[in-house]
């Protein structure tokens, strides 16, 4: 398209002088639109520089914004499961007879104490006095009593960590009774968990979008897929929260993150280790290690070929260098079994599968596959945009160097949920196996996983029995071992996650914030 | 115009009632359904079952269909079978914060487009008016993650070079306090709008080309009106109807294609609504949000046309001869 130009002066006329012409005819609207959006443009930013100017100071000394990965979709803690409800809920909102740490530590909470029978079979515990819910009602034992037995009488989520329970009562309102069918050494480590909270049988309200509990901070607003506002419950019936208001704030991407704890928006959130230089000159806070108990597993499918072949798993472990991976993300731990290091039971077993491309060449060889092995792996999508990513790349380019053709089938979460969780249906998956003490999967052939060993179920129940806490994490140790001499799985790595936290903020742990962040000692000093 | 008007308004309905089958069926294909995900990696069968019945997931497909559709008509959206909480309530909460983004980069969008499109058609053989042309054709292929990045490097509070404007979220307290919201949207709006301004930047300089070339723009020029005074008295006014659908077809792509601004600058918009529930497998929420929009695009491009009608003399002596 070419235009001649008109013999006229208009190539000399300027902008302004266009505007003015236009100003004169009547049909002026195109420029007059752009010259309105033009002015609020100018004055909208001119309004948001005087914002910018006259802002307080970041954060009001009583109000803490944290930053979290995942928030619950729902606040039914009785019925959706899911990390984001504990992080939430427990200690802050509802709590148990009894409280844990990040490193799993017991501590009282509604129980003020407890005594065990010799045989290890009989629990008592002594109720604080003068315990009340956000909605007036006074805790009880009878709230205690219903709190367990609706739980595992109706197969709440959790309910099957109280498998041991035998029986629940009241003796007078501030004692429990708990009976159990055996010695359950984990039993006070659930209690603390979500499958012991007490909850209010007398409470109306709806607990998808409510909460009446006994704790410090009460649920303000919920506001699904944004955030969640606890303010602090004036009436709580122990130690009162130091702070006002914590804002439970969604972030969906590693970048904003960062952007608004650089902002001042954000007190506390964990960082992307690939990101941390865009935070470590920002002397408002301070970045900390912590340890999770996640572990990154590649999952093989024990019951579809090629990887029911102790070989072809073996293998796979052997050609993973796994020392890279810590490399590639930054920090962590490797892991070469199913128990992490803050868990009872941890062993250092990287001498079972140490890093042997030429081993794995040679294995391979022998279980028929010496011209090769293509296998495909399905991965939950939203894993790939986050520490996954690099991992993926990783192991498929050491996979390839031994042999193996690693295809990535990239599903979302629901899908994953159908295809590779309930149908079995995969050769590998990687998944992040986060919760604390969940070797209970390596000894249930129906798990995903489909490991079948008869020899490490009877140490699980062994340990589960036990009647006290070294023999558990004995038993456990040695089944643990079991399971990666079978090769069952590959442990990729046991991720440690950084925290940026303001300094002037206290109070709060850094340890396995995802699965449990309690904010009752949270404290701002100004 | 009156029976223009009603046969618009049947086309319309009928629109809406296509769409909302091709909706309901499309959605039925997803693999995966939500009882498991709110049981997650501990449920039992048994569970995942129950959760089922409970949400009356076990319902046949038609009776599903009607009950929805029913709902749609006394304008009900349905709950959330994930939170409970009402559609309806989550969507206009989400839209308190797309609408103005999005109309806020129309805005901005045109206010770029149209005096540089113009400027650029008329210097279009002078180094400005390529250098403007080039400048659009580059920027209108920035991705808008990038461009946001880049915005937020240069102007973020806290983080930018001219540390001005707020980069995260969305203040609690909506629009009560409308500069600290206006505020929060002006960032993502502008990562959007500039990059929409190019593209429709283009469009105008095209047009505004056209219209140089056309007879009645030359015989203006003829009568002695300078080459702009003669685009802007008769040229733009003829271009200006297409314009005007560019802008809406932008607007309503706009409203929907939020996604990834709003993930960026965590805001709680509609886009982001709407990933995080085709990820949950909300499918019921899903659906209602989808019809929404496309009720908005449909809207759109119903008012696209009754304004031709209005703004086009011709348009309306076309359909009297016919």
């Amino acid at each position: 398209m070419t235009t001649d130009p008109a013999p006229t002066s208009g190539t000399e006329e300027s902008l302004e002088q266009l505007g003015a012409a236009n100003a004169r005819t009547r049909k002026r609207r195109n420029i007059a639109i752009g010259v309105v959006a033009g002015l609020v443009v100018v004055g909208g930013a001119g309004a948001a520089t005087a914002f910018a100017v006259n802002q307080p100071a970041p954060t009001p000394e009583s109000e803490v914004t944290f930053a979290v990965q995942l928030l619950p979709d729902n606040l039914d803690i009785r019925t959706t499961t899911g990390a984001a409800l504990d992080q939430l809920l427990i200690d802050n909102v509802y709590e148990g007879l009894v409280s844990r740490d990040a490193s799993g530590t017991i501590s009282p909470s509604l129980a003020k104490e407890w005594q065990v029978s010799d045989d290890g079979l009989t629990y008592t515990f002594t109720l604080n006095e003068g315990t009340t819910f956000s909605n007036g009602d006074a805790l009880t034992s009878a709230d205690v009593v219903w709190s367990l037995e609706d739980l595992i009488d109706n197969e709440r989520a959790d309910a099957k960590t109280l498998s041991s329970v035998e029986s629940v009562r009241s003796d007078g309102d501030e004692t429990v009774v708990v009976e159990l069918k055996a010695p359950d050494p984990t039993l006070l480590y659930n209690l603390a968990g979500r499958a012991g909270l007490v909850l209010d049988q007398d409470a109306e309200n709806d607990p998808q979008t409510s909460a009446v509990g006994s704790g410090p901070f009460l649920v303000e607003e919920f506001n699904a897929g944004d955030s969640v506002v606890l303010t602090r419950n004036a009436d709580y019936w122990g130690e009162k929260a130091k702070i006002g208001t914590a804002v439970f704030q969604l972030f969906a991407d590693n970048n904003a993150i960062l952007n608004a704890l650089n902002e001042g928006a954000v007190q506390f959130g964990a960082v992307d280790k690939n990101l941390q230089a865009q935070i470590a000159d920002n002397d408002a806070f301070t970045l900390e290690e912590g340890f999770a108990s996640d572990k990154y597993t590649l999952a093989f499918n024990n019951k579809a070929a090629p990887f029911t072949d102790v070989r072809v798993r073996q293998a796979v472990r052997a050609a993973i260098d796994h020392d890279a991976i810590v490399e590639a993300l930054g920090g962590g731990n490797t892991l070469y079994g199913p128990i992490v290091a803050s868990d009872p039971g941890y062993e250092d077993l990287s001498d079972v599968a140490p890093y042997d491309p030429d081993e794995a060449k040679a294995l391979l060889a022998e279980a028929g596959y010496a011209d090769g092995l293509s296998v495909t792996v399905t991965i939950p999508a939203f894993y790939a945009s986050t520490g996954f990513g690099p991992i993926l790349d990783l192991i498929t380019s050491q996979l390839a160097d031994v042999g193996i053709t690693l295809n990535a089938n990239q599903v979302e979460f629901p899908a994953w949920l159908n295809d590779v969780y309930t149908n079995h249906d995969y050769q590998l998956s990687i998944v992040d196996h986060a919760e604390a003490r969940d070797f209970a999967n390596w000894a249930n052939p129906d798990y995903y996983f489909g490991y079948d060993n008869a020899q490490v179920q009877a140490l699980w129940q062994q340990a589960t029995t036990a009647s006290d806490e070294t023999v558990y994490a004995e038993k456990l140790s040695e089944a643990a071992r079991i399971v990666s001499e079978d090769a069952a799985a590959d442990w990729l790595v046991n991720p440690t996650t950084l925290v940026a936290v303001d300094k002037r903020l206290t109070g709060v742990s850094v340890d396995s914030t995802s699965s449990r962040l309690n904010v009752t000692a949270a404290a701002f000093d100004e | 115009m009156i029976r223009f008007l009603l046969g618009r308004a049947v086309l319309l309905v009928l629109g809406l009632g296509v769409a909302s089958l091709l909706i309901f069926l499309a959605l039925r294909v997803l693999p995966g359904d939500v009882a498991q995900v709110i049981g997650g990696t501990t449920a039992t069968p048994e569970q995942v079952a129950r959760i089922r019945e409970s949400l009356g997931l076990n319902e046949s497909p038609a009776a599903q269909y009607i009950a929805w559709v029913a709902g749609l008509l006394r304008g009900d959206l349905g709950t959330s079978l994930l939170t409970g909480v009402p559609i309806g309530d989550d969507l206009a909460r989400r839209f308190e914060i797309t609408l103005p983004l999005t109309l806020l980069a129309l805005v901005i969008a045109l206010a770029v487009a149209l005096p540089l499109g113009t400027y650029s058609a008329l210097r279009h053989d002078r180094p400005i008016g390529v250098a403007v042309g080039f400048g659009s054709q580059t920027l209108a292929a920035v991705p808008a993650l990038w461009a946001g990045l880049l915005l937020i490097l240069l102007f973020g509070r806290g983080v930018g070079l001219i540390g001005l404007l707020p980069t995260s979220g969305f203040p609690r307290s909506g629009w009560q306090d409308p500069l600290t919201a206006l505020a929060s949207l002006l960032l993502p709006a502008l990562t959007i709008g500039l990059i929409e301004g190019a593209v429709l930047l283009r469009f105008v300089r095209s047009a505004a080309l056209e219209a140089l070339d056309q007879d009645y723009v030359r015989a203006g020029a003829a009568r002695g009106l300078t080459r702009p005074q003669a685009l802007a008295r008769h040229g733009l006014p003829n271009v200006g109807l297409s314009i005007v659908s560019v802008s809406g077809l932008i607007l309503a792509g706009l409203i929907t294609g939020a996604v990834l601004i709003e993930a960026l600058f965590n805001l709680p918009g509609v886009g982001r609504m709407l990933v995080d529930d085709v990820g949950s497998r909300d499918i019921a929420k899903v659906q209602s949000e989808v019809f929404f929009l496309t009720g908005i695009v449909l809207v759109i491009g119903a008012l696209i046309d009754v304004a031709h009608r209005l703004i086009d003399p011709r348009q309306r002596e076309r359909a009297v001869a016919a």
